[in-house]
């Protein structure tokens, strides 16, 4: 108890709070911004807080997290663009629901599936961090291939209009993910000579062009409507915010089991919100009694995403805390921020400095309610986003494109790669190829890649896959999302033929 | 049938040409790099080479779309394949602003290392607003104003704020 009142009485501070204030706007702003990750957010505000104390240092940084994973939401909904990796499947509902007139419905939505998914996942963080740390450590290759194997089988939900097409975007994105050196031995592969593939294709700049650029480029294809002067959104702009809040609690097995989801796959090294968000718009399709309507703009499918990749902030924390072992890029950051203040980050972390700990279960708390009042009372700032003519915000956001592709490595050559993606990505579009599972696979590749070949390096007997409990778990789970995926595509097709039958008679 | 129905149908029908030359391609493309990735040496320290992983996939995209092409072909009539350049040719005319878009994006970042971020910035807003905005003074000037403040301005909130440099160009 007493650690935790002195953990409270460093966060609830002037300064400290006037800091997470600032961390969380520079969050929200940066993650807005296409091409702009948290992990940089992060990495631009890790040298500022050298000079502040660990737990004050710590809770800029957590504000900055927690904001960047709701910043990301407002591209999403507003330009179909996914700010961040981890706001992919916002896209899918949010965007629809934007275009249809409700933006300010739309943000609304997230920003408070982002608040109760943070807060859900600090109170699974205080609750359950030293025995979800112990099972995530004990996952070995076996289980993570098969985990991923799991991950894949989103592709299904994820297939758009065409199955067959939906595939192919998967089966290019591993493709894509096999470019450059191969993840185990290091040797060169498809680089074609060209330096800037040795090292493979930087995921970042396939997002960009994949997403951003094509969809910048589909803006435009009206020529009327754009040379008219249209803007990106129509309709009244109203940002609802309670009764979108109670909107949003009405739903609460998605709130919850999106948020769960995003605290496992958060604890889980490697994984993080760029797979959390798909993974928890998955089971609320598949668990829907409407999954007609996902992808159309339906609530539920922003709140899982939101409530996904908020939760996997808390999630990540857990081996970190746990046992010193970072999940994510972001922890990674966080960890080091620690270690420069001189606090060794491992199993003694909670016994030696539980001061620390609680402060940051408790930064956790504050900083998403931080980010509720930033998101609250900036929306209507983004909102006028919404009201930019088309002959502005494409050229403009295409700048934005370039500097996050530039920013990430300091390299030229990942211009060019992200004109080439960009053409490719629209090309795709055009010819009616969902671009949700290319983005799964390239996530997925190497992780799949590189856990199957370690296993089989550990050893050579492939039956271990079905062998280990939790491995087998994750391939039965696969093999019932495929036969769910396939009985319901059976399904639509009936349900389409009927209706065709009745119209034609 | 009314002839805006006909021309959707054939519309429709010449997209499926699109997405079977799609399949095509990829499929041709994914035999090539099946054997590109046979070719990658192994390690006597692995069962699976640096190449049996794309090997898995390369084969998985091969088959996908041999599948697709089979169901492909028999849903297209021979009339439509004699629309396919005419069709293509309309396409293109409606929208022709997203290939001045991409064209634009290609000439920005291949000028850029030479013009440096700011000046082939100023140039690529300016230039494309100008190509998408409905002309009138206040546009112009608006166009303008966006093309300085996201161009120069972005340049020196980079490197004065955040301290990164981006390209400065050899003029």
């Amino acid at each position: 108890m007493d650690s935790f009142l002195i953990g409270a009485s460093q966060i609830f501070t002037v300064t400290t709070l006037a800091y997470m204030l600032a961390g969380s706007i520079a969050g929200i702003v940066a993650a807005a911004i296409p091409g702009f990750t948290v992990t940089m957010a992060i990495v631009l505000t890790l040298p500022l807080t050298f000079t502040m104390e660990p737990l004050q240092g710590i809770a800029v940084m957590l504000a900055v997290y927690v904001g960047g994973y709701t910043g990301g939401l407002i591209s999403a909904a507003l330009l179909g663009i996914p700010g961040t990796p981890s706001s992919v499947a916002t896209t899918f509902d949010a965007f629809p629901m934007a275009r249809g007139g409700e933006a300010g419905r739309a943000l609304s939505m997230g920003v408070w599936a982002s608040f109760f998914g943070t807060v859900i996942s600090t109170i699974v963080l205080i609750v359950a961090a030293p025995p979800l740390a112990m099972i995530a450590v004990k996952l070995g290759p076996w289980e993570y291939f098969s985990l991923i194997v799991f991950a894949l089988t989103i592709v299904a939900s994820l297939v758009g209009e065409s199955v067959i097409r939906g595939l192919i975007a998967g089966l290019i994105g591993l493709a894509m993910s096999t470019v450059g050196s191969d993840p185990i031995l290091g040797r060169s592969r498809f680089d074609f000579g060209l330096e800037t593939l040795e090292t493979g294709l930087p995921f970042l700049v396939v997002l960009i062009g994949i997403y951003a650029i094509s969809q910048l480029a589909s803006e435009v294809e009206d020529a009327k409507s754009v040379k008219s002067g249209s803007k990106l959104v129509t309709g009244a702009i109203d940002f609802q915010t309670w009764k979108v809040m109670r909107e949003v609690l009405t739903r609460p097995v998605n709130l919850i089991r999106s948020s769960i989801i995003g605290v496992l796959i958060g604890a889980l090294p490697g994984a993080g919100g760029s797979i959390a968000n798909l993974v928890a718009y998955d089971q609320a399709k598949r668990s829907s009694k409407n999954p007609d309507a996902f992808g159309t703009g339906t609530p539920d499918g922003i709140v899982a995403s939101e409530a996904g990749n908020s939760a996997t902030a808390g999630g990540g924390l857990i081996p970190m805390i746990g046992l010193g072992i970072p999940g994510s890029a972001v922890d990674a950051i966080l960890m080091a921020s620690l270690m420069v203040h001189g606090i060794s980050v491992g199993p003694r972390l909670i016994m030696d400095h539980s001061d620390l700990v609680y402060g940051m279960f408790i930064a956790m708390a504050v900083a998403s309610f931080i980010m509720l009042i930033v998101a609250t009372l900036s929306m209507r700032l983004f909102l006028r986003v919404a009201e930019v003519p088309k002959w502005i915000i494409v050229p403009v956001v295409m700048i934005c494109c370039v500097v996050g592709a530039f920013a990430l490595n300091n390299r030229v050559s990942d211009l060019y790669l992200l004109g080439c993606i960009g053409v490719f990505g629209y090309a795709l579009r055009a010819l009616g190829y969902s671009l949700a599972p290319l983005v799964l696979g390239v996530i997925l590749g190497p992780i799949a890649e590189t856990n199957l070949r370690r296993a089989l390096m550990t050893n050579e007997d492939p039956t271990l896959f079905f062998t280990r409990p939790i491995s087998l778990l994750f391939l039965i789970a696969a093999v019932v999302s495929i036969v769910w995926a396939i009985r319901g595509h059976m399904k639509k097709r009936k349900t389409e033929e009927r209706l065709f039958d009745a119209a034609a008679s | 049938m009314s002839q805006s129905d006909l021309d959707e149908e054939l519309s429709l029908e010449v997209g499926e040409i699109a997405r079977l030359l799609s399949y095509i391609l990829f499929l041709l493309v994914s035999a090539g790099m099946f054997f590109a990735a046979g070719d990658i040496p192994t390690s006597r320290f692995e069962k699976l080479g640096a190449g049996a992983f794309p090997q898995f996939v390369f084969a998985g995209i091969f088959l996908i779309c041999a599948i697709a092409i089979v169901l492909t072909v028999p849903k297209i009539p021979a009339r439509a394949y004699g629309q396919l350049f005419n069709q293509a040719i309309l396409w293109a005319r409606k929208c022709y602003l997203v290939f001045v878009c991409l064209a634009a994006l290609g000439v920005y970042l291949v000028a850029m290392p030479w013009l440096g971020f700011s000046l082939a910035s100023l140039i690529f807003l300016f230039g494309l607003q100008m190509a998408l905005l409905p002309r009138s003074l206040n546009t112009i000037f608006i166009a303008a104003i966006v093309a300085v403040v996201f161009s120069y301005g972005l340049n020196m909130l980079f490197a004065d704020i955040f301290t990164v440099f981006l390209p400065k160009g050899v003029f």
